[in-house]
């Protein structure tokens, strides 16, 4: 990481910790939360999917997990962190009891495996817990969300930390070896299962603090509401609009997918969700690797254009 | 590596715990910057213009130039059909009350019109949260208009609980909302425990004892709703001299009813009382009429209020009851007009929901007439003090946020919705007992 980019970081991570000091709407504030929130579970889908290559379709799952267990223990008299915590965990034991068989499938059964999963888990919790778990009115009275806010400011520094440091490691090296091709990481004598449950278990631990965060944050809902499938799909759309497989490609696919939606929503009212169809498709189809892939196009392009004018430039002054 | 991963980890989680103990309290000022809505109704005349009390001489503040209401509807989504009902009445009601100049605010000594802001949560109550909140920080709401099912108004009145707004919400009949201590949620919609007792007082009032269907099956749906009804009737049907014979539950999207539809046909049961969604019902009563079991008569809440259960049914669909909180033939003030302009615009008499939603605009209007004020506190007392006529009859409220309002008794007859109780506001008479499907 270069001396520029370091101080890019330390100057975006003051704008954020000063944002709720500066800006004194809930609204903003709420908003910017939400895309921290999405910055959590998509850069946390993209540690197995993006870095790892493993389609999983039942992230929601995990999510759900960690807020159903945070609100329960939250809500009978715990303190936030351990309670958090435990829902980080649950999602781990969860990821990993899916994982071994899970990992048996490849390709387009493993993704269907996790939907699946999910599924069945989105479905038994609306059964099992169908009453609305709402804030008490001593709760509410005390609400604030610029708690909320920074709790999910120190969750997205922490998962992307964590995913910085992992890809540059020995053991992400080995996850990205699996994601190009498995066989030949096998040969090499990294172990595909130990890599992909690994990558499996980080990302659910992330995947379950953010549902804890989620429970922490939000007033009311059903707890089938964080298992439904919405939250997968809109962080694999995350990570796919930034660029997979990348630490900035789930940061600005969340910015882009939540705040470019708020303000159509705002604008446009009932004709916003097709105005963002209409946006995420032309996305797809003329950027397919994401914000981030474009960039790097765009710096190529602009690099190999400066190049030929310094060579022309050159050739202009020896024939002079 | 692993040794500064974990270091890593274990920091930045001390850190979280210190920044968010020790986090800034917010201020919660109400913004001054009065942003432009997406939606600015326009006058009509159809309204029924009210007398502006003469101005004091005493030199009165400066009138605001609208008094901001703003709503969070699902309009598309899960809700979509249902927020499709709501909208159409907040917007109608506050087109008419514009029309007659606004409402009268003492405080200004004048007549000021509503504007009012209308977003889409898409059902999702994630997204009704950052609108609710984006209504409060960015237009300054007097109030807001709420949307529909419990799982929005779950989120919803717990944000209006929290910015202190006065809320006014319909389209959900769960009453546990209503027992938290939510002190600014009023919804003149009925409730579980009026559809829990009214159902066994129509039926003694119309049927003849000896002709009773005193043998009840109960299909209760497992979500909080299901289990709070199904539970109120199951506690008042031997008040009333009834015998639940079959209590059984099913998972919300279940397909295949057959086993508790026998077990009901085995136990001789002649009523059945349930609230299946759409695709649930339509399958319920396929499966029933297949098995030969009908009962004489049927209160299916929700599933067969939209217009499709009679075209997807047909016969099968026919003579089944609803309490639908709202029926277009009631003979209140403001009904027939309602319905003419919704004719007009949609080609059909008001939806179900429409009617309850306009109310809750005239209930917003009377109350801020009756404070004086736009002072969000002193609406609050205003509309828990209501007492008035709307279009849906008289309205009270009770300490508890849940209006006091008419639970009127529908009933599929000849592939319509009919108006049959109370009588005094019935379109068609009470057609019991249903005949066999065979028979139709």
């Amino acid at each position: 990481m270069g001396r520029k980019q370091v101080i890019f970081i330390a100057l975006l991570i003051a704008i954020l910790v000063l944002l709720p000091v500066v800006v004194k709407k809930d609204n903003i504030i709420n908003l910017a939360l939400l895309v921290l929130l999405y910055i959590c579970l998509a850069s946390s889908w993209n540690i197995l999917g993006g870095y790892t290559g493993q389609t999983n379709l039942g992230h929601a799952a995990f999510f759900g997990l960690g807020a159903l267990s945070t609100r329960f223990l939250w809500m009978s008299g715990w303190s936030l962190l351990p309670s958090v915590l435990a829902g980080g965990l649950l999602a781990v034991a969860f990821a990993l009891l899916i994982g071994i068989p899970a990992f048996r499938l490849r390709g387009v059964y493993f993704a269907i495996g996790t939907l699946a999963l999910a599924q069945i888990l989105y479905i038994t919790v609306g059964n099992v817990f169908s009453d609305i778990s709402s804030l008490r009115p001593q709760d509410l009275a005390t609400y604030q969300l610029v708690p909320r806010y920074y709790f999910f400011l120190v969750l997205a520094l922490l998962i992307t930390g964590t995913t910085y440091l992992l890809v540059n490691s020995k053991l992400g090296l080995g996850m990205m070896a699996v994601r190009e091709e498995e066989e030949a990481a096998e040969s090499l004598g990294v172990s595909a299962l130990k890599h992909k449950l690994l990558a499996l278990s980080i990302s659910a631990f992330f995947a379950g603090l953010s549902g804890g965060a989620f429970a922490y944050y939000h007033v009311g809902y059903y707890p089938r509401f964080p298992f439904s499938p919405e939250w997968t799909f809109d962080s694999m759309m995350m990570v796919y609009i930034g660029g997979a497989g990348t630490i900035i490609g789930p940061i600005i696919g969340a910015l882009f997918f939540v705040v470019v939606r708020e303000l159509l929503a705002l604008k446009l009212v009932e004709l916003h969700l097709i105005v963002f169809g209409i946006l995420f498709i032309l996305v797809v189809l003329f950027l397919p690797g994401g914000f981030v892939e474009a960039w790097k196009k765009m710096q190529a392009a602009f690099a190999r254009r400066s190049k030929e004018r310094g060579v022309k430039v050159s050739f202009q002054t020896t024939d002079d | 590596m692993r040794a500064r991963l974990v270091t890593m980890m274990v920091v930045v989680f001390l850190v979280s715990a210190l920044v968010t103990n020790c986090a800034p309290t917010p201020t919660q000022a109400p913004p001054t910057e009065v942003v432009k809505p997406t939606e600015t109704p326009k006058a009509t005349e159809a309204a029924k213009p009210t007398e502006t009390p003469k101005p004091t001489e005493v030199s009165l503040p400066p009138a605001p130039e609208f008094i901001e209401v703003g709503a969070s509807i699902p309009l598309t989504g899960k809700f979509g059909s249902l927020g499709t009902q709501v909208k159409p009445g907040y917007v109608f009601a506050v087109q008419d009350i514009n029309a007659a100049g606004g409402v009268y605010v003492k405080e200004y000594g004048k007549k000021i019109p509503i504007r009012l802001t209308i977003y889409d949560d898409e059902s999702d109550p994630t997204k009704a949260v950052s609108k609710l909140e984006t209504l409060y920080a960015e237009q300054n709401v007097v109030a807001y208009l709420g949307g529909a099912g419990s799982d929005m108004h779950a989120a919803t009145a717990a944000i209006a609980e929290k910015n202190k707004v006065p809320y006014l919400g319909i389209a959900f009949a769960l009453y546990s909302i209503h027992q938290q201590g939510y002190k600014y949620l009023f919804s003149p919609f009925p409730k579980s425990p009026a559809q829990a007792r009214d159902v066994f007082e129509i039926l003694n009032a119309e049927i003849p004892e000896g002709e009773r269907p005193t043998k009840i099956a109960i299909f209760q749906e497992k979500t909080d709703w299901g289990k709070e009804l199904c539970g109120l009737w199951k506690e008042n049907a031997p008040k009333y001299g009834y015998e639940v014979v079959v209590y059984e539950q099913y998972a919300p999207k279940t397909e295949d009813f057959s086993d508790m539809i026998l077990k009901a046909k085995a136990a001789g049961a002649e009523a059945l009382f349930g609230m299946p969604t759409q695709p649930d019902g339509v399958a319920m009563f396929k499966q029933m009429a297949e098995l030969g079991w009908t009962p004489k008569f049927s209160l299916i809440i929700r599933a067969p209020e939209n217009v499709t259960w009679g075209e997807t049914l047909g016969t099968v669909g026919e003579y089944v009851t609803i309490f639908p909180g709202w029926h277009h033939g009631e003979k209140f003030p403001g009904v027939e007009e309602l319905n003419a302009k919704y004719q007009a615009e949609f080609g059909r008499p008001a939806d179900l929901l429409t009617g309850p939603a306009y109310a809750c605009v005239q209930i917003l209007a009377n109350a801020i007439e009756r404070a004086g004020t736009l002072d969000r506190d002193a609406i609050r007392d205003a509309i828990a003090a209501t007492d008035m006529m709307t279009v849906v009859g008289p309205v009270t409220f009770n300490a508890d946020g849940t209006g006091n309002v008419l639970n009127p008794l529908i009933q599929w007859q000849n592939g319509k919705l009919e108006l049959v109780w109370p009588k005094d506001q019935a379109t068609a008479d009470f057609f019991y007992p249903a005949p066999p499907f065979d028979q139709r």
